[in-house]
């Protein structure tokens, strides 16, 4: 058994004690984490810092503002509804269609009006954030994701998901949704990881409920040796969290919209290890390569994600 | 970044091993206190009634002759006087005077220590005169007929004498002798058939009145008869003329026959005894009776609470080893837990249903509380009236339980109480959540994780010496604080992550 602890050691693998105690702890400081758990701020900054997210059609953050849903949904055909506090994806309503002054999801279903006004209004209350508080609505423009990945996603929209350790993007994966996902790309119910290559972008192993794959279960195509269009400026968004949260070790999560390319959809100051699974790679050791860089590589945004591409 | 812990874990631990180093050292406290010593608690009250100028009662109270010591004892006596009187083998306490017309409240309180058997040798004494209302002939009768079993060892004597008063086994029938001697004896309550036989069989015998050692409150006393067989005290039920087990015991107040309680010139009313148990390590009797103010830290320590409060600190003392336990299970080992101390007070409600109920009664609400909550999902509730339906869900389950358990005889079900009903209720909301975020599989996991960490903190504070020793040294806290900032600051990997990171150890 000691003998595997030493493996894990000499791999360089991040374990859940040094993530929490040892970086977590070090680099995100509690004040900061505000700044990622609403994502109206998060879009907000994000702006600030010429990072693209989802085109905002609107918030409403106030009972009293439902009526503003007229305007903000005025001559849109299609949009996204969720909770500024949301996690795991509940919540959202994708809205595809407008037909007869009434809408319809992407599974055809039919949503008035009125249904909408409730399902703002459950949101403002806090129904979708865990701990209760109260929340805003955001309304923002539908992805509509890139080809790309198209062969290898089972519905849904696949995200990419960069772990930045001060600054330099040190890991990427993508996660593919599958059926027993049901379309969503969350790892815990079943989609697949696949690890990025940060130098070339090019996918590269995979990993599916904690096993090795090297095809999607549901398409049957091979998930690796697939590359990812603007790798680079996905990278630098990435990079650029740093300067945006103040966060030292943070996941940005992404999604390539066919037309406005790489979006950034939220950022999470608890980045989870699977990701070290994905890439067949230890976290711990790229960010003690990270560690030893000159101070120079880590000056801007640009340099930084330099270094890592040439380092890591 | 790991010093300042390290630093402040060890100082910790160097300062109540220091305390508990000058305890054992300095105090004579005892380093292992071992098997668990009972002092009882004895309290007698009761209103006294005089009728005339001199009212008197007379209380036995507990003696070293009847081995008990006495640790400590304090007397309520009113405006009567109150003083000490030998009588034989039996320590007298009387109060006397003239009670004003709504009674005098007097009260006896002790704190008593049983000697453990062959602690003291008892004393053969020698055998007893008959009792006085026994007339000769009688007296004639009864050795006459019983010259036989003299030939008989002593136990065996007292075994036929008894059988002979139950009336089970006369193996001469048309014997005139017996006929007479029966005849003899009715005329005598069982407790003097009994006194009379044994002494004519030469068994050396006395009457004890006492009351039964165990806790609760009770009007009455017990009266039995000691039998002297040689090398023990053989106790007798006079009532049903049966030996008494050996292990139910007893605390004798008065022997020889007097009464334990007795009055003249009044009368007692409201008179009650309360027997209290409470625990206490061999050295405390011995320091008391030596120093009855002690040493600063002696006067401070947990046994001089009220006995009914040392229980709870017992249990409540290795709540920070059962929360040192679960940093252990989660940190290092890497066991999943619902909510941080959620196992801790599973463990502590399982003391009141016991393990087996206590888990299926966990199980079964926590099923049945997720089978609602899925439902409220659709119902889109706000979080505090979702959680006050959760709650009421409980509260609703615990009842059913009740009167289930009431109908059926399981007192287990009633005895659910009132500390688990927040846990099951966060329980089943944070297993709701769990099985959204991360599906049933994590859920279930995380359920046995929480199950195998309550278990382990039940079986642990259930520990009997564990308990003595962290009462006896509650300084060990810090020691236990000092672990726990250990835990703290591992970071190594999780015995866990060596299975869910075994792509990279090669052999997954």
């Amino acid at each position: 058994m000691l003998q595997r602890f030493r493996k894990l050691r000499e791999a360089g693998v991040l374990g859940m004690n040094t993530r929490n105690a040892g970086i977590i702890m070090t680099f995100n400081p509690r004040s900061r984490f505000p700044l990622v758990d609403n994502k109206v701020i998060t879009k907000e900054l994000a702006a600030r810092h010429g990072i693209p997210t989802p085109v905002l059609y609107g918030v409403i953050k106030r009972h009293g503002d439902i009526k503003k849903l007229d305007s903000i949904t005025e001559g849109r055909d299609s949009f996204v509804v969720k909770p500024a506090r949301g996690s795991g994806g509940s919540g959202i309503i994708l809205v595809t269609e407008k037909k007869d002054g009434a809408f319809f999801t992407q599974s055809g279903k039919k949503i008035t009006m009125t249904d909408l006004i409730q399902h703002i209004t459950d949101i403002l209350s806090g129904i979708f954030s865990l701990q209760g508080q109260d929340d805003s609505a955001i309304i923002e423009t539908l992805i509509n994701p890139d080809d790309v990945f198209a062969s290898v996603a089972f519905q849904g929209v696949p995200d990419i998901r960069i772990v930045v350790y001060r600054g330099m993007p040190a890991m990427a994966m993508v996660r593919l949704p599958t059926r027993s996902s049901d379309g969503k790309a969350n790892l815990h119910l079943g989609a697949i990881g696949a690890g990025i290559d940060l130098a070339s972008g090019i996918t590269t192993t995979a990993v599916h409920r904690s096993v090795i794959v090297t095809d999607h279960p549901d398409t049957g195509n091979p998930v690796s040796g697939i590359k990812v269009p603007h790798w680079e400026k996905m990278l630098l968004m990435a990079a650029r969290s740093l300067e945006m949260t103040g966060l030292a070790y943070v996941g940005a999560d992404m999604v390539l919209d066919r037309d406005a390319g790489p979006l950034l959809l939220e950022l999470n100051a608890r980045p989870g290890l699977a990701i070290q699974m994905a890439n067949r790679s230890g976290l711990l050791k790229r960010i003690s390569r990270i560690d030893l860089a000159p101070d120079e590589a880590f000056l801007t945004p640009e340099s930084r994600v330099d270094w890592a591409q040439n380092h890591l | 970044m790991r010093r300042p812990a390290l630093v402040a874990a060890a100082a910790l631990m160097l300062i109540s091993l220091v305390v508990a180093a000058y305890k054992v050292f300095s105090l004579g406290y005892p380093l292992v206190p071992s098997a668990p010593v009972y002092v009882w608690n004895l309290k007698f009250e009761g209103v006294l009634h005089g009728v005339g100028k001199n009212t008197l009662l007379l209380l036995s109270l507990p003696s070293e002759e009847h081995g008990q010591i006495v640790i400590e004892e304090s007397i309520g006596s009113g405006n009567l006087s109150f003083s000490l009187l030998k009588e034989y083998d039996n320590r007298i306490g009387v109060w006397s005077g003239k009670t004003d017309e709504r009674g005098e409240y007097i009260s006896y309180r002790a704190s008593v220590l049983f000697q453990h058997k062959g602690a003291t040798v008892p004393r053969p004494p020698p055998p007893g005169p008959y009792p006085q209302n026994v007339s000769v002939e009688d007296r004639m009768a009864a050795m006459e007929m019983t010259k036989e079993w003299l030939l008989l060892n002593t136990p065996s004597r007292l075994q036929t004498v008894l059988r002979f008063l139950k009336k089970s086994d006369i193996n001469k029938p048309g014997d005139n002798n017996i006929a007479r001697l029966e005849e003899a004896l009715t005329k005598y309550d069982n407790l003097t058939r009994l006194l009379m036989l044994l002494t004519a069989v030469n068994i050396p015998s006395r009457t004890v009145e006492g009351l039964s050692l165990s806790e609760g409150t009770t009007d009455r006393t017990l009266v039995w008869v000691e039998a002297w067989t040689g090398q023990r005290w053989e106790h007798i039920d006079p009532a049903r003329m049966e030996g008494i087990p050996a292990k139910s015991l007893f605390i004798p107040l008065s022997a020889g026959g007097m009464s334990a309680v007795r009055t003249s010139g009044g009368e007692l009313t409201q008179k009650r005894f309360d027997l209290h148990r409470s625990i206490m390590s061999r050295w405390l009797p011995f320091l008391e009776r030596v120093n009855r103010s002690g040493r600063f830290l002696d006067r401070w320590s947990l046994f001089r609470l009220p006995p009914e409060f040392q229980q709870t600190f017992r249990i409540l003392l290795l709540v920070p080893l059962g929360a040192l336990l679960i940093g252990i299970l989660r940190n290092i080992v890497g066991i999943q837990t619902f909510g941080i101390f959620m196992p801790v007070l599973m463990a502590l409600s399982f003391r009141s249903t016991g393990l087996l109920y206590g888990l299926t009664i966990f199980a079964v609400i926590i099923l049945i509380g997720y089978m609602v909550r899925r439902y409220l999902n659709r119902l889109k509730l706000l979080l505090i009236p979702r959680m006050s339906v959760l709650v009421t869900l409980v509260i609703f389950c615990f009842t059913l339980l009740a009167l289930i358990g009431n109908k059926f005889g399981f007192r287990e079900f009633m005895a659910v109480g009132l500390l688990p009903f927040v846990i099951l209720t966060m329980t089943i909301e944070r297993f709701f959540v769990v099985v959204e975020e991360h599906g049933m599989k994590t859920a279930f996991q995380t359920a046995l994780g929480s199950t195998v960490v309550a278990v382990t903190t039940y079986l642990f504070i259930g520990w009997e010496p564990l308990q003595i020793t962290f009462f006896v040294y509650p300084e060990l806290m810090l020691f236990i604080m000092g672990l726990q900032i250990l835990v703290g600051r591992y970071t190594g990997y999780r015995l866990s992550e060596l299975v869910r990171f075994r792509s990279f150890t090669g052999d997954g």
